[in-house]
């Protein structure tokens, strides 16, 4: 029997960046606001501390950040016709949990989108023609624009006291920054970090073959920094241990060392840890939600009304929040009906590998997460695609972000798996190989979605997200351009031997690629292709607001974690200016 | 000169020894040291001034016969700290990045290739354990261990040992011992990073460490580090 | 470059070696210990095993050296001391399944679906180990009375699948022990194995200690600096964790 408990204005669920920002921001504005984190806290000291966070083993090979794969996993298959089946270990993609969740983890690389990104389905078509994309590729416009956003970009960017060189101010192009990138009103707020020396080597022969070489934007600090939140960061030091991993400096921008210090000393704000959200509750209209009923890490069962419900959990477990809470249509692969699971998609990576002789020292161990220097001349839509047969791009870079040996010893082609070739090759390569990255677009289609799950539950009970997805023929085929682009710049690099490695299918979940899953709760201004309109607030439940990159009707060619700050802060905004002081439709379906 | 010479300054005056340096130096000497019982001018020949260069380095005067310093001048103890981090300091006071009129003639007078020697050998030697003249209470050197090893999440403060390494025993081409340094020269130090009149910190590591520290706390943490005797197991 | 010990300041009174702190008591004192960080150490590590039998040992023994064999560049598994590693991480909670989703039902699945089987690693080593010990048994020659050509003969057929292991295909046993003998060789010395150091001194990976704010502007320059644990002190001894695993 669920405990009633006294009502709030507001509910964030999931305490990361988003919800903490969420938080702030109404709490701030003088609505009392709890939050509902499933995870425990956690702090920069003692938790974050060096020499103990420095554990490859702990915290690369055994995900000790990682949401618990054990109580919650997820289901997976590539094909419809097959049966799903647990993702028994995370490998592939690394959900978090705890205070802050997944942007503690993360490695700090922080983008825009582009402009054509936010219209990708009508630029296609204006540029290439209705009967360019497979009919199966369901990429849409997502109802907000670049220029709608960029203050927002601009406002998160800012908060994290992101590191990087403008490419283009007001239209104006800026030297050394990215020429493609759509206008920014300023520059970044602290300058680029120190490039290391793979980034200097790719710019150099990047450049020479007369591509745009940029450094890339970091959210580990070029410098000490104070955000207009009035938090303080440090310089990152380039420790080699970033993504997976949680910094001991103060230096990489996550929810503690930007505004969990502001919300926490909020008393609107209420954080409650140890509580697994089981559903968000509807009245008997379906139309709107009276609150959400959790279960806490005794075992005991709360119900918890409020006026508004944020869902503000990682992208794929905002998919599952709805389904299991029944707001939204589900998506049936099979009619192309409903919207809640649908549009789902990922990152499609390709690597190109340069060995050098041993007079070449790279020092792979010395880096930052967002470290490096890249290229976006062949990222989204910024080069012809006529007569290549796809859409998307990737962008191309050293950007490797550590040593870190259990996972790095690069070998060519041909090295035995083990024995005394493996081992020789391993000492012969290890400090003298400069690895890209070719970090790829992901259309959707109509086969790629996310539902429930038919026969596993998690600790509590419920049914597990299954996720359906295999690597669109589209992505295959741009992953294979970009990596032969990738591999010219490997050979001006002067490399004794380059070797690409383009993605190709199936789909597997035993191999890390990255923690971008989005889409599933598309955003957009048609009920029928989506789930939230364009200010995140669900068409089917009003009260109810969605902020995730499960609003990505398809991903870019960039990380999703600077978009998503910029759709929070937009949704915030309408929020605040709009629907708290008139709540209702925002939109007229 | 744009701050004013640190204490053991005065110290250093009466025990100066301008013979063992080049001529450049004499010439170059501080109006102060012009006041003191000087010892005779280097000789004119360059194979002399090497010869004496060589001969007797005037850094013992202050850093001790084995580098272990003078603690209550707040003379650091350099005996086995890391090369790299001996150059730097002197080539910074050479430029004038670290400001200190003393060790700036000092330095300047020194080639790059003899800053360099000098820093080597003070890397290469072995002091003992000076203990503390007042070591600190205990409640103090919990709290100097707690800031070491852990850090202060309210003042926003990493633990010193991620950089400074286990036990405050430096990390080359990183950070500087601390372990056994002299409480009265850490403290100095904290607090010329924390109000400015230091600053040659790369990345201003250290400057936003020490200004999130009060005076209790750099008590604290100088008093533990200086009570850390790697001497013994 | 700077090649001066750290605790060079300090005057040492005694031997090389050292013994261990007296907050962690080893099961076996040579396997705390850790000597003077020598480059090459010719006598592998006492092991004291806790989830391998004997007969177990005898062929982890072998097929790990195999795998990572000692050479010019320096120790393989067995110097390194990767067996130990594997038998403190099967013995404890990562054996036990720590991380593992552990409910059915359960169907091989496809490739991509990754591993599917019941067993926890500790069930899956015992499991394929008694299966491979009693077909070697049968057969002939035990793993550890192989010439070297004919226990990687034995090992690529396990590799391949050739083999089923009471259930466990040996492909899946091969990658687990390969995986594992790899972590055993690179992790941190305090789970036990890479000991001293010795895998990242073999390929120049400084270890935890990791501030490289000015060295990273020197391209191209070797980095000189011993390995450093997170589990050293300020002598530099290693408090490897026997009672291991990696905590979460």
């Amino acid at each position: 029997m669920a405990q009633r408990l006294k009502e709030v204005d507001v509910v964030v669920i999931g305490v990361g960046m988003v919800g903490s920002i969420v938080a702030k921001e109404l709490a701030a504005a003088g609505y009392k606001v709890v939050g509902l984190e499933r995870g425990q806290t956690r702090f920069t000291v003692p938790e974050f501390q060096s020499p103990a966070v420095h554990d490859e083993l702990r915290f690369d090979i055994r995900k000790a950040l990682m949401q618990d794969n054990t109580r919650e996993p997820v289901t997976f298959r590539n094909q419809g016709a097959q049966v799903a089946l647990p993702v028994r270990r995370w490998e592939s993609f690394l959900p978090g949990t705890g205070l802050g969740g997944s942007m503690v983890h993360w490695n700090g690389q922080t983008y825009r989108f582009q402009a054509t990104d936010f219209q990708l389905a009508t630029r296609t078509r204006e540029r290439y023609g209705k009967n360019f994309l497979d009919p199966d590729v369901t990429i849409q416009d997502w109802g907000v624009t670049y220029d709608d956003l960029e203050p927002h970009y601009d406002r998160f960017e800012y908060l994290l006291g992101t590191s990087g060189k403008a490419g283009n101010i007001k239209g104006r192009i800026q030297a050394g920054g990215d020429p493609h990138e759509s206008p920014r009103s300023r520059d970044y707020p602290t300058p680029p970090q120190k490039e290391h020396f793979q980034g200097a080597m790719f710019r150099k022969a990047a450049g020479s073959l007369g591509y745009h070489p940029f450094p890339q934007p970091s959210s580990n600090l070029s410098q000490p920094y104070t955000n207009p939140e009035g938090v303080k960061l440090n310089a990152c030091v380039f420790c080699g241990f970033c993504e997976r991993y949680a910094c001991e400096h103060y230096a990489k921008s996550v929810p503690q060392t930007v505004i969990l210090p502001v919300l926490l000393a909020n008393p609107n704000f209420e954080l409650r840890t140890g509580c697994q959200v089981q559903r968000i509750n509807l009245d008997s209209t379906k139309k709107h939600a009276t609150g959400v009923t959790y279960i806490d890490a005794v075992g005991r069962v709360f119900e918890q009304p409020a006026s508004l419900v944020i869902t503000s959990t990682f992208a794929i477990n905002n998919i599952r929040m709805l389904l299991l809470s029944g707001i939204g249509k589900p998506y049936d692969p099979a009619t192309g009906h409903g919207v809640v699971g649908r549009n789902y998609a990922y990152q499609t990576m390709s690597t190109v590998a340069s060995f050098f002789d041993e007079d070449v020292i790279v020092n792979p161990f010395m880096a930052s997460g967002a470290s490096g220097t890249l290229i976006n001349d062949f990222a989204g839509d910024n080069f012809d695609h006529s007569g290549l047969g796809f859409i998307g791009g990737a962008f191309i870079g050293a950007v490797n972000t550590n040593g870190r040996p259990i996972q790095y010893h690069p070998v060519p082609p041909g090295t035995p798996a083990w024995g005394k070739g493996w081992k020789q090759a391993v000492v012969k390569h290890y400090n003298h190989t400069v690895m890209f990255s070719c970090h790829g677009s992901s259309v959707s289609q109509r086969q790629n979605y996310c539902d429930l799950d038919p026969t596993y539950r998690d600790a509590w009970g419920q049914p597990v997200l299954r996720i359906t997805f295999d690597f669109p023929p589209n992505d295959i085929k741009m992953a294979a351009y970009v990596t032969a682009k990738a591999v010219e710049i490997g050979k001006a690099m002067g490399a004794k031997q380059v070797v690409g490695s383009p993605r190709k299918g199936p789909y597997t979940v035993t191999q890390y690629q990255t923690t971008h899953n989005t889409g599933g709760t598309v955003m957009g201004d048609d009920p029928k292709t989506s789930v939230v309109n364009r200010y995140l607030q669900s068409w089917d439940v009003p009260n109810v607001f969605v902020i995730g990159a499960s609003n990505y009707p398809q991903n870019a060619s960039w990380n999703p974690t600077g978009t998503l700050g910029a759709l929070t802060y937009w949704a915030i905004d309408a929020l605040k200016n709009k629907y708290l002081k008139s709540p209702g439709r925002l939109v007229s379906a | 000169m744009n701050a004013p010479a640190p204490p053991f300054a005065r110290f250093a005056f009466s025990f100066l020894l301008i013979a063992a340096l080049p001529c450049a130096l004499a010439a170059s000497a501080t109006p102060a040291a012009a006041a003191t019982p000087a010892a005779k001018p280097a000789a004119a020949t360059p194979a002399a001034s090497a010869a004496a260069a060589a001969a007797a380095p005037p850094c013992e005067a202050c850093h001790g016969a084995h580098g272990e310093g003078m603690a209550a001048a707040h003379v650091p103890r350099i005996a086995g700290q890391s090369a790299d981090y001996l150059k730097k300091q002197l080539d910074d006071y050479a430029a004038g990045t670290r400001d200190n009129p003393i060790m700036a003639n000092f330095a300047k007078a020194l080639s790059q290739q003899q800053r360099a020697k000098f820093a080597a050998r003070y890397a290469a030697m072995s002091a003992r354990y000076i203990p503390q003249v007042k070591p600190p209470i205990a409640v103090h050197l919990a709290r100097g261990h707690q800031l070491a090893f852990q850090g202060d999440e309210a003042k926003r403060v990493q633990a010193c040992n991620a950089c400074h390494g286990p036990d405050g025993v430096g990390v080359p081409h990183a950070a500087p011992y601390l372990a056994g340094q002299s409480a009265e020269f850490l403290a100095s130090a904290l607090k010329a990073f924390k109000d400015g009149t230091r600053k040659n910190d790369a990345g201003e590591l250290m400057r936003s460490v020490a200004e999130r520290l009060d005076d209790a706390d750099i008590a604290a943490v100088t008093g533990y580090f200086a009570s850390v005797d790697l001497s013994t197991h | 470059m700077d090649k001066v010990t750290r605790r060079s300041f300090v005057t040492t009174v005694g031997a090389a070696t050292v013994a261990p702190a007296a907050a962690l008591l080893p099961l076996t004192a040579a396997a705390a210990v850790s000597p003077a960080k020598t480059a090459n150490i010719a006598e592998p590590p006492k092991t004291t095993y806790l989830y391998f039998n004997t007969a177990e040992v005898l062929f982890i023994e072998a097929a790990c050296e195999r795998l990572i064999p000692a050479d010019e560049s320096g120790p393989g598994a067995l110097g390194a001391g990767v067996p130990n590693y594997l038998d403190k991480q099967l013995g404890g909670a990562w054996g036990a399944g720590e991380r593992l989703y552990r409910s059915g039902p359960w169907q091989p699945g496809t490739p991509s679906q990754g591993y599917q089987l019941p067993f926890t690693p500790a069930e899956l080593f015992h499991a394929s180990l008694r299966a491979i010990n009693r077909d070697l048994d049968a057969h002939g020659t035990p793993f550890h009375g192989m010439s070297p050509e004919a226990q990687d003969a034995y090992l690529k057929s396990l590799e391949s699948g050739a083999h089923d292991l009471d259930g466990v295909p040996s492909g899946v046993f091969f990658d687990m022990l390969l995986k594992m003998s790899i972590e055993g060789f690179f992790s941190d010395p305090v789970y036990g194995g890479n000991r001293n150091m010795v895998a990242w001194r073999m390929i120049g990976f400084p270890g935890a200690y990791a501030d490289y704010f000015e060295a990273i502007d020197r391209h191209g320059v070797k980095f000189e600096r011993e390995p450093m644990s997170l589990a050293e002190d300020g002598h530099g001894h290693i408090h490897v964790r026997q009672d291991i695993p990696a905590n979460l």
